[in-house]
């Protein structure tokens, strides 16, 4: 175990009756880190942050969260941590400044709630029922109250799912505030852009083991999954292609005019093809690269889509 | 205590922001109030007002703790109300003791109305020991409040909460006489009266408004009382659940036999001392005598 680890689980195990949720599941997360569980719904993602809040026991394996053990330290433990839940809700007719100080008379030390509402931009709805906010406008205050302890670890379970794009876009943004403030985030979603753009390193869930850990940038140069050039020719190419280094699979659509290469090396060969389009004198309409996305790597993993 | 002083603060807020609320501790009680009134004929055999008396305020406090407890809870728990509490440091105690301190704030002014109504419009006399009234229906709300939140954490949906709650509230109502006089009762539901917690709720009321005595001669009944209310809540601490997902075994539904049980061995106790008195059971009501009660009823 890494003495700098805030988060440290070693062979994690949840059983729910007959079914093994988290198969023995090892990882560490520093201090400072914004770490992503990814994977698709019943991967064991919920189940595996749950038992790292102190919300669920575990039936195996070994957790330590801030040096406390979430299932015999749980009052110490959440006194110290924020979460953010997936489905949760307040009573209706309470107020937001009345939630984000009922809250901090939870814990032992808790920042000011005007400053909060400030921050998330909820100041002008403090007074605001709360069956009268709007979805986005819950989830703000959802973020609020795990903030409202300054919690050196936030967990964020599914933040931005069913919230519209400028809502997702506000709560990234506070994520990434998170990170610069020195905070440890664990994050679990199903969105790829959000584990891409947030994460400083992801572990793939599936089936309750983790099938790859790594940078975003790391499991993405890992796959065996080729970089797509994709190019559009003015005219249709009747000309034999040559074999470009590091190509594969390079063929002509039925127009002869699109041109498709899968590449390991996407821009010697993006290179290479150009020069050959200059020499035969061919103008060139348009050209598309894309490199493999975690998403491609998780399909290459495990067979699955991730909204699967 | 800053967790407790801070739920009961929202709770009394929230409580007076919901309608069903006011209607609940308020209205429909005092609707019961001004109706047995009437019905009972207060003005014309003023000694009545005693019976109504008792009878309202069993009713309000058992529906205070049954439907306020229970059902209150369980509706917090099936809209993840209470997972949001979860992921806090604090336990379920606070959240308990909020809920029952903000109870009797909010039911103790009808019950300070209802004798003040009875004092002023219906001409009854002070009791003699009216603050130790008080207290013991306080101590009867603790009581009927721990049996609720037991309900609240055996009962595993809204649907499931409001059967038992029936279950427990419909004899209570009938057997202890909160609604009909005991003293009608033929044997068989004289006997099946002593084991109803509200019973004994109906009859210290009884005692200190009829009799005048005060709380001291009620120390069996308080005991009583307090001992449920303690049982209902270590046992509702033992079993509270924070979320729908988390499901009671079918068994745990029997806690709420154990902490009825102070009331069976009462029960039990009561019925030997009333059988070493009388050399037999008690006979209970005639037929004559019941149907005498029935036709002075539908007379009024």
């Amino acid at each position: 175990m890494n003495t700098d680890s805030v988060i440290s689980v070693q062979k994690l195990q949840k059983r729910y009756a007959d079914m093994e949720a988290v198969k023995g599941i090892d990882f560490e997360v520093q201090a400072g880190e914004v770490f992503g569980l990814l994977g698709p719904n019943g991967a064991g993602k919920t189940s595996t942050v749950e038992i790292l809040e102190g919300l669920r026991p575990r039936s195996g394996g070994e957790a330590r969260v801030l040096g406390f053990d979430p299932e015999r330290q749980k009052q110490q433990l959440k006194d110290r941590i924020g979460v953010c839940l997936q489905a949760t809700n307040l009573p209706a007719k309470i107020r937001v400044q009345e939630a984000l100080d009922l809250f901090a008379s939870f814990y032992t030390r808790s920042l000011s709630s005007e400053k909060l509402l400030h921050r998330l931009q909820l100041w002008d709805k403090r007074s605001a029922y709360y069956d009268t906010l709007s979805g986005g406008q819950k989830q703000r205050l959802a973020l609020a109250l795990a903030l409202v302890n300054d919690p050196q670890v936030l967990f964020f379970d599914e933040p931005t799912t069913g919230l519209d794009p400028q809502i997702r876009l506000e709560i990234h943004s506070l994520i990434e505030e998170m990170r610069a403030e020195n905070r440890t985030v664990v994050l679990t979603t199903h969105y790829i852009e959000e584990a891409e753009r947030l994460c400083d390193r992801v572990a793939i869930i599936d089936e309750g083991k983790i099938v790859a850990m790594g940078t975003p940038r790391e499991l993405q140069q890992k796959s065996r999954t080729q970089s797509h050039i994709q190019i559009t020719c003015s005219e249709p190419v009747n000309q034999p292609l040559p074999p470009w280094p590091n190509a594969v699979d390079v063929a002509l659509d039925e127009s002869r005019r699109q041109l498709t290469a899968y590449s390991s090396r996407p821009a010697q060969t993006l290179f290479e093809i150009m020069r050959w389009m200059d020499q035969q004198n061919m103008q060139l309409e348009d050209v598309h690269l894309k490199k493999p996305t975690l998403e491609d790597v998780f399909v290459e993993l495990t067979g699955k889509r991730l909204r699967d | 205590m800053k967790p407790y002083l801070a739920l009961m603060k929202i709770d009394l807020k929230l409580a007076l922001r919901l309608r069903m609320v006011i209607i609940f501790n308020y209205l429909f009680p005092l609707m019961f109030f001004f109706i047995y009134l009437a019905f009972m004929r207060v003005r014309q055999e003023p000694h009545r007002i005693y019976q109504v008396l008792a009878m309202v305020i069993t009713m309000g406090v058992l529906g205070n703790g049954l439907f306020g407890a229970g059902m209150r809870a369980i509706q917090e728990r099936e809209t993840n109300i209470l997972r949001r509490y979860k992921v806090t440091p604090i336990t379920p105690a606070p959240l308990m003791v909020a809920s029952m301190v903000t109870s009797w704030l909010i039911f103790m002014p009808y019950i300070i109305f209802v004798f003040v109504v009875s004092h002023y419009k219906y001409a009854m006399p002070w009791p003699s020991h009216l603050l130790e009234i008080l207290v013991f229906i306080s101590v009867g709300m603790v009581a009927f409040r721990g049996i609720g939140m037991v309900i609240a954490s055996v009962a595993n949906s809204m649907q499931e909460g409001q059967i038992l709650v029936q279950i427990c509230y419909v004899p209570m109502i009938f057997f202890s006489g909160a609604t009909v006089p005991a003293d009608v009762f033929p044997a068989t539901m004289q006997f099946i009266s002593n084991f109803i917690p509200a019973t004994y709720l109906v009859r210290g009321i009884q005692n200190m408004l009829w009799q005048n005595q005060g709380l001291y001669a009620q120390r069996g009944l308080v005991g009583i009382l307090l001992l449920a209310g303690i049982l209902g809540a270590t046992v509702a601490i033992k079993l509270f659940r924070w979320e729908k997902d988390e499901k009671i075994r079918t068994s745990a539904k029997l806690w709420v036999v154990a902490v009825l049980l102070p009331f069976l061995i009462f029960g039990i106790v009561k019925y030997q001392q009333q059988r070493k008195t009388t050399g037999q059971s008690n006979p209970g009501a005639s037929k004559a005598e019941i149907k005498q009660v029935i036709r002075e009823s539908s007379r009024s």
